[in-house]
Order: structure tokens, then sequence, then C-alpha cells
């Protein structure tokens, strides 16, 4: 009796190793670690705003509708609910990625604003804001890269044969990753346009 | 001048592949020295004094701080290369993440401090910037390379220095150090001296000596008594009890080739980047 018990809990551990449960999980851990390092890089960047803006603001007073555009963008992204289940929710992932996409737009155009401000650009401060903005920019970039070979990892292994069995019996899905479409967008090269010149901030597009 | 036709025709047809060759990415240089230079830009001497310098620094600090001069990084950012070097090298302790790159793009006019997770509070964004900006960048214009990389190594070992860290593991002094490494020559050495030892004084005292001479050398590479004792309890197991393999080796190995294994090659100790630091160009 007890040599059977024995044999039977040593057949469900193996069997529940080989269906690739411990898989899943720690790969579904993996993600989510991930995906928290996104929205914290994001929440940085976040933080630094308002200083930006502040500091833009004492010397670029008259740029006011870059200047509203970057904090309206700001409190769009604190008003989506960024919580670590995001992934699990298509449409509010979409939402998420839409805010802080306009906020990335805005803030370029912010700095690329800024250019034309020579005792903006020699303050100290406005320089070491403009480093961190940069730092957080690329620590962003690498954060959702680390996420996105995460999701990979995890979709790969909850879609390769015995651990897709105990996906659906457990019910893991697939988790979406960064769209592609969103990506073409973002990286479709700036439209620079000399014709046209109200302000002068839109020779600054470079 | 069949020949000179022959091998334009070579060249020509070579020239599809030459640019898909040249638009790949960069490869990342295999990580042997804390200073890697591909442009030949520092002398020899240049390179060595340098290479004291950051040595001395992780004897001190425990810290990892590496350069590395390339002379492109396109297709690709400087940031994507950088990021690709440091995940590959592992600057910087284990858990600990306190290395650090310095790395310039020569022909691309561009430059980059790295920094490791456990860095980025004292080695922060707008610190590296400055570091950049008003050390090494004000330098390079002139074309001073080898003052500009000194002197912003030297900036960043005074920032760095500013950071409690964890002290130094004892063995990381000699410039790599793991015992992990070491356990295939100490295996050797138990055969070789072990098999001489007993030939020459007799099974019971050889083995003694074999093994309390495995116990020093465990001792003097790992610096932890307890390892010590545990390799050295082995050997002496081993010699005493093994086969007459020992013997038969060590008979074998006198006069025979040396271990060889002098030269230690410097490696990332584990350590985690995410992306920080700040970048810049001349």
């Amino acid at each position: 009796m007890r040599a059977m018990l024995t044999w039977l809990m040593a057949a469900v551990a193996l069997g529940i190793s080989g269906c690739g449960y411990n898989a899943i999980q720690s790969r579904d851990e993996q993600v989510k670690a991930s995906w928290s390092e996104v929205l914290n890089q994001y929440q940085r960047r976040a933080d630094l705003v308002p200083n930006l803006v502040n500091t833009v603001k004492g010397y670029a007073s008259h740029e006011k509708e870059v200047l509203t555009r970057v904090t309206e963008a700001r409190a769009r992204v604190g008003s989506v609910q960024a919580s670590p289940e995001l992934f699990n929710d298509p449409q509010a992932f979409a939402k998420f990625e839409a805010a802080q996409t306009q906020l990335t737009t805005s803030l370029s155009r912010l700095l690329a604003v800024s250019e034309n401000y020579p005792q903006l650009k020699s303050d100290a401060n406005f320089r070491d804001l403009q480093a961190q903005l940069e730092g957080t920019e690329n620590r962003i970039a690498v954060a959702r890269n680390k996420y996105i070979k995460a999701v990979q990892d995890y979709n790969t292994t909850v879609r390769s044969f015995a651990a897709n069995l105990t996906a659906s019996v457990f019910g893991y899905k697939e988790k979406p990753n960064f769209s592609v479409s969103n990506e073409a967008e973002i990286s479709r090269p700036p439209q620079v346009n000399f014709g046209t010149a109200p302000t002068p901030a839109s020779g600054a597009t470079n | 001048m069949n020949i000179v036709k022959t091998a334009r025709i070579v060249l020509l047809a070579l020239i599809p592949f030459w640019s898909s060759v040249a638009s790949a990415d960069v490869a990342i240089p295999a990580l042997t020295a804390r200073v890697t230079d591909e442009t030949a830009t520092l002398t020899g001497g240049q390179r060595a004094s340098l290479e004291q310098t950051l040595q001395d620094f992780e004897a001190k600090k425990g810290s990892q701080i590496s350069v590395l001069i390339v002379p492109t990084t396109r297709p690709e950012t400087i940031e994507q290369f950088s990021m690709r070097v440091v995940e590959q090298w592992k600057l910087g302790r284990k858990r600990v993440d306190d290395g650090a790159l310095l790395i310039v793009a020569k022909n691309d006019r561009a430059l980059r401090i790295e920094v490791g997770y456990g860095l980025e509070g004292v080695l922060n964004d707008a610190t590296s910037s400055r570091i950049i900006n008003e050390v090494i960048v004000p330098r390079f214009e002139q074309g001073d390379f080898r003052g500009g990389v000194s002197a912003g190594v030297d900036s960043m070992m005074n920032v760095i220095n500013g950071e409690p860290l964890p002290p130094p593991d004892r063995r990381a002094v000699g410039g790599s150090g793991n015992v992990r490494g070491y356990l295939p020559v100490l295996f050797v050495l138990t055969l070789v001296a072990g098999g001489v030892l007993r030939a020459v004084l007799g099974r019971l005292a050889g083995s003694v000596v074999t093994g309390g001479g495995v116990a020093v050398v465990a001792w003097l590479l790992s610096g932890a008594v307890s390892i010590a004792f545990f390799a050295g309890a082995i050997a002496l197991l081993f010699t005493l009890f093994g086969s007459g393999l020992g013997a038969f080796v060590g008979g074998r190995a006198i006069g025979g080739p040396g271990e060889g294994t002098g030269r230690t090659t410097f490696r990332g100790g584990g350590g985690g980047f995410g992306g920080g630091g700040a970048s810049g160009r001349w």
C-alpha cells in the first residue's frame, strides 16, 4: 500500500513536471515581472514630466500649446489604470499603449521646441532633466524588449505540445505583445515641413 | 591580365554578399580584458595602465568597469549595441549589479556610459551625462582620446567611490576568481602529486602530505576553511584508497607538461543592466 502510494506520488510529480505545468508557471511569473518593470519605467517617466514642464515654462512660457499637450498626455497616462494584470485585458492594454505613445510624442515635441531656446538649453537643471528623460526612454525601450521576449517565451510554451493541453485545462491563454502596427506608426519618420511656419517651433522637428 | 580580370569578376560577384554582411549587426567582441580597443586608438602602454587602474579599482571596491572602443555600431544605435554588449558581458557582481561600461564608437562620433542596476542610484543619468559632456567630450573634440577615456573612467570611479557597496570578494583580487574554475586543476594536482608522493613516501605518509597540500591550495584559492578542509579530506582518501592510477599517472607525468594555467582572463561577474546611463556625441 505504502509503496503504491509512493509510486503514485512519483507519477503525479513526474506528470506535472512533464506536462509543462511548472514551465508555464515560471514563464508566467517572468512575464509578470517584466511587465512590472515596464510599468515601473513608464511611471518614472510620468514622474519626470511635471518638473520638466515647469522648467521649460520658466524660459518658454509662450509655447503654451506644446506644454498643454504634454500635461494632458501626462494626465491621460495617469488616468489609465496601470494594474499589473493589464496584459490579460487586450482592450485596456491597447488603451494604455495609446496613452503612453501620446506622451512619447508630446514629450519629443517639447524637447524639439526647447532647441529654440539657448538659455533653456544651457540651464543645468534642464540638462539634467533632459538626461534623465533620455535615460528613462532608453530604459523603457529595454524593459519593453525584455517583456516582448518574456511573452514570446511564454506563448511558445503555452502553444507547444503537451504544455498546451495543460494550459487549456488550467486556463492559461496567450498574452498580448506590443502590437506591430503600433510600432510601425511610431517608427515612421517624422514629416519635416519647411513651407508653413506659423510658430518658431515648427522648424525644429529634426 | 587574365588573373586581374578573374579577380575583378570574383570581387564584383562578392559585392552583394558584402553588402549583406555589412548590413548585419556588429558582432560583439569577446570579453578578454577590461579595456577592449578595436580601433588601435590607445597604445599598448596606455591600455595596460588603464587596465591596471580598473583592476585595482575592482580589487578595492568590487565593482567592474570596462572600456570598449569600436569603430562603429551601425546599423544599430549606440544604445542598442551597448545593451547587447552588457547583456553578453554581464559586468558587475551577481545580485549587486555594480558594473559599468564606457563605450566609444569612434567613427560614429558617439559614446555612452552604460550603468548597471546597482549603480543607477549614484551614477545616475544626469551624472553620466555630465561626465560625458563636461569631462570626455571636450577632450575628444581636441582629438585627445586617451585623455578623454582615462579622465572619464577616473570620474566614474570617483562617483562610484561615494556609494557604499558590499566589500569585494577576496578571491576576486587575483583577477578572476571562482573555485569551480580551479577544480580540474586541483583534481589533476591530486592525481599527479598524490601518485608521486605515494611512490616516494609510502601509502600513508604520501596521502597525508597530499591531503595537506591540496587543503592549503584550496584555502589559498577559495579563502574558505571549510572548502579547504573538504578538498583536503577528499584528496587524502583518494590517494590513500585510490587504485594504482594515481601512481601511474604520477610516474608518467614526472617531467611532463605543467598545468599552464597561469594566465587569467577577465570575466564578467553576472551583473544585470536595465538601460540606465547616458549617451553623448562629439
